[in-house]
């Protein structure tokens, strides 16, 4: 018996496999379903979509090998591989995405991405069921597809590159039904081989994948919840490869045994206090600055948060956004107390809205000590995420604690469903601010293809939201991962899906 | 005996429906909305609509109940909301799981807070009583969060002889069985040891020594004997509720039970999800008691089943 008990868990690993973490199960792999990090970053290592995004976030071929756009920037005319298989060996060809697009749309499907591909000429008609057919989309013949867009539509391509865009074969959707979502069948470099639910899920290296095969015999993601749980378990080599948790940061830091091995990776994403501008208190754009200037984020940022991340200077990530801009706001609790004085609301009382998260609460409390420290009172509101989620789309509280993060690497991802007037609520914008000037200016660029022309818009719409500063921008993230010694070639991506996982090795 | 049973199953119906119908109108009164986790964080509200309509949560909380119960009588749990998969295909995976740590717990928990509670009362009054009487407080007031740690940092890192975490085979099982039956030892040892203490009071036990019967015999037979009501009414309950998941122990060990379950369908308000948790978590626990109430009969006589 002892024996048994004491033959160490290590040597229970498969040979081949690598071993990542799962902080939670992923819902679903059927990509018109997916809406999680999880479940999109497993579905990455089974799909394939028409085009990827490359290391330096810009728009590389997938199963598209090569695409033109016509001169109104409305027709995109995609060339296809040939002998790209799904992994029930049947080949995929233009038919296939047509089929896989129209799914999305289709209202039966239930699918909570439609807005990935509203925008194709004739989606409107048929998620409405007024059409059988969605317009834009062409078979010209098995490997050439043609989309046409309602309007112009810039980051149409990197829309593409998204989970929901993958393309899955009809015969494996219709065997299945809605077990698809755990029976998945798609071109990626792995299969599904075993998913034990709140447990674990294997995939298995595909030699037949159409570009370069993964160096890994195949993937092992062990669902763990427990944050020490996972850094037990890496301690012990059973994992290869974690994010370290927020605690564990400087542990491992300043452990010259492991710090040559953390990877860090500047997150597209941004977090925020969200002003509601629809109501009393918050529509006084001179209470919003006050609170810009009441709260000195750069030590909650130096402190709490250890240095993970980069202040924010507007809601569009440092790392996608290829203009200056200045923040005008720095840490002046003086200036914040005269705005608060001169619009008469010293001493009111304002409703702040968090989720339970730990960190979350921690860093609340500071910035309910900056903002009393400059004559105004905040009520902690503390809510599980369901029914917080449910009140900030409504636009219950004054203020909240939110991030953003990205779906694909576009300014325009950080402008037009955070700060849009039609998006307000649940859509993104949930201060409600409305400008018309800054609608009219992230329309523009979303029509307008040239780089240069676009970045003029997006500049001046973001020079407009600092000023009236619906939010008080705090940070954008940067996230640490760990590694074992023995792993080779890895890397970390900001947008999950972008790991195909067939580089790293042992 | 037979009639005895059919009472009972026919008040578990009834209970069945009371509890569902309590269940289902306070999950719907919290605040939280099952179709935001369904759609992420940027949906468009027709989107929202749409979903909402196809799942059934657009119409009223009555005609949602009654299409629920409808549902179960076919002998269907529905599907989740949020992952698509049965409902009941899920609790069937997860049962045994759950089922296997709460034995594992109890198979730990029974000898040891019976003999703990055997030892304080014989040694009443002494130094090892007082020493078993504060380690059972320490261990009711301790919270699995951190005793499971620390069992794991020690027994996982530190002697490298259980896997930390997982759902498997009974190497897996040891450390949070360890971790879920310390709460059950302390109370087993307390209510051991308080009843045994009564009981050696009672008069029989005096007539007994007077008539000079054998001191193993007397605790043995007459002690123990009728010191068995309220453990096995304690051993119930525990066991009872270990049944219905231990949501701590089965996320810090990684354990893929009822619990954990039970718990992401509430965060998630994944109404299918909740209510078949619920139905099992009923069924189990009136089972349970039903058994208990039998065993009460055959050690106690006077215990009718049929009044």
């Amino acid at each position: 018996m002892l024996l048994v008990l004491t033959s160490c868990s290590s040597q229970n690993r498969l040979d081949g496999y690598i071993y990542y973490r799962l902080n939670t199960n992923p819902t679903t792999l059927d990509p018109a379903l997916i809406v999680d990090v999880t479940g999109g970053l497993i579905s990455a290592k089974l799909f394939n979509g028409l085009v990827r995004l490359d290391d330096d976030l810009s728009i590389q071929p997938d199963i598209a090998e090569s695409w033109s756009i016509s001169k109104d920037s409305l027709t995109y005319t995609f060339n296809l591989r040939s002998n790209v298989y799904f992994s029930n060996k049947r080949e995929v060809k233009a038919y296939d995405f047509k089929y896989s697009f129209k799914r999305v749309l289709d209202p039966k499907t239930r699918s909570p991405n439609t807005w990935v591909l509203e925008n194709i000429l004739g989606a409107d008609e048929f998620m409405e069921g007024r059409a059988d057919d969605v317009k834009g989309i062409r078979i010209i013949d098995d490997y050439t597809l043609e989309i046409r867009l309602k309007k112009p539509f810039s980051p149409f391509l990197s829309l593409l590159a998204m989970t929901a865009a993958y393309v899955v074969p009809e015969e494996e959707v219709k065997r299945w039904g809605p077990d698809f979502s755990s029976h998945p069948v798609g071109t990626g470099p792995f299969v599904l081989k075993e998913w034990l639910p709140n447990r674990e899920l294997r995939l298995e290296r595909r030699e037949d994948y159409f570009d370069v095969p993964a160096n890994v015999k195949g993937i092992i993601y062990r669902v763990i919840p427990e944050d020490l749980t996972a850094v037990v378990e890496f301690e012990l080599g059973n994992l290869d490869i974690i994010t370290i948790p927020a605690s564990e940061y400087s542990r491992y830091k300043g452990d010259p045994k492991w710090q040559n091995l953390i990877s860090s990776i500047k997150g597209l994403n941004t977090y925020y206090l969200g002003l509601n501008c629809s109501k009393p208190p918050f529509d006084n754009l001179n209470l919003r600055k006050a609170m810009n200037y009441a709260i000195d984020r750069e030590k909650i940022l130096n402190t709490i948060y250890e240095r993970r991340g980069r202040l924010a200077s507007g809601p569009v990530p440092d790392i996608i956004r290829r203009w200056d801009i200045s923040y005008p706001y720095e840490y002046n609790p003086e200036k914040a107390r005269e705005l608060i004085k001169r619009e008469g609301l010293n001493g009111i009382a304002i409703n702040f809205y968090i989720t339970a998260d730990q960190e979350v609460v921690d860093i609340a409390e500071v910035i309910q000590f900056y903002i009393r420290a400059v004559g105004i009172d905040v009520k902690i509101k503390q809510l599980e995420w369901s029914a917080y989620k449910e009140a900030i789309n409504k636009g219950e509280p004054d203020m909240f604690y939110l991030s953003w993060w990205a779906d694909y690497p576009d300014p325009e991802n950080f402008l037009f469903p955070l700060f849009h007037s039609s998006n307000h609520g649940a859509a993104g914008n949930r201060t409600r601010y409305t400008n018309l000037t800054v609608d009219s200016l992230i329309k523009k660029g979303q029509h307008v293809l040239d780089e240069k022309m676009r970045d003029l818009y997006y500049r001046q719409a973001e020079d407009i939201i600092t000023k009236e500063v619906p939010w008080v921008f705090l940070w954008h993230r940067t996230d640490f991962t760990i590694r074992q010694p023995w792993i080779k070639n890895y890397k970390i991506y900001p947008i999950y899906s972008m790991d195909k996982g067939t580089e790293v090795s042992f | 005996m037979k009639i005895y049973l059919l009472k009972r199953f026919f008040l578990l119906v009834l209970l069945l429906l009371g509890i569902t119908l309590l269940t289902f109108t306070l999950t719907k009164a919290l605040p939280g909305d099952p179709v935001l986790s369904v759609v992420g964080e940027r949906a468009q509200p027709e989107v929202i609509e749409r979903i909402r309509k196809e799942i059934g949560a657009d119409k009223d909380t009555l005609s949602q109940y009654f299409g629920y119960v409808r549902l179960m009588l076919k002998g269907e749990f529905g599907r989740s909301y949020y992952t698509n998969r049965e409902v009941f295909d899920d609790l069937l995976l997860k049962f045994p799981n759950t089922l296997k740590l709460a034995l594992g717990a109890m198979i730990i928990a029974i000898p040891v807070g019976l003999f703990l509670g055997f030892v304080s009362a014989y040694k009443r009054e002494t130094i090892s009583d007082r020493l078993i009487s504060s380690v059972s407080v320490i261990g009711l007031s301790l919270p699995v969060f951190w005793s499971g740690l620390l069992i794991m940092l020690f027994f996982s890192l530190k002697l490298k002889l259980f896997p930390p975490s997982g759902t498997g085979d009974i190497r897996f099982l040891i450390l949070p069985s360890i971790t879920l039956s310390l709460p059950a030892i302390a109370t087993l040892t307390r209510v051991t040891r308080t009843t045994l203490i009564e009981i050696f009071d009672m008069s029989f036990v005096t007539t007994a020594r007077a008539k000079g019967i054998a001191e193993l015999k007397i605790n043995f037979i007459h002690v123990f004997k009728n010191a068995l009501i309220p453990l096995v009414t304690v051993i119930g309950l525990d066991f009872g509720s270990y049944l219905n998941g231990a949501v701590l122990t089965e996320t810090i060990f990684g354990w893929d039970g009822i619990g954990r379950f039970t718990m992401e369908g509430i965060i998630k308000r994944d109404y299918p999800v909740i209510m078949g948790c619920i139905i099992i978590g009923t069924m189990v626990f009136v089972l349970i008691n039903l058994i208990v109430d039998i065993v009460y009969h055959y050690l106690d006589p006077r215990v009718r089943l049929h009044s």
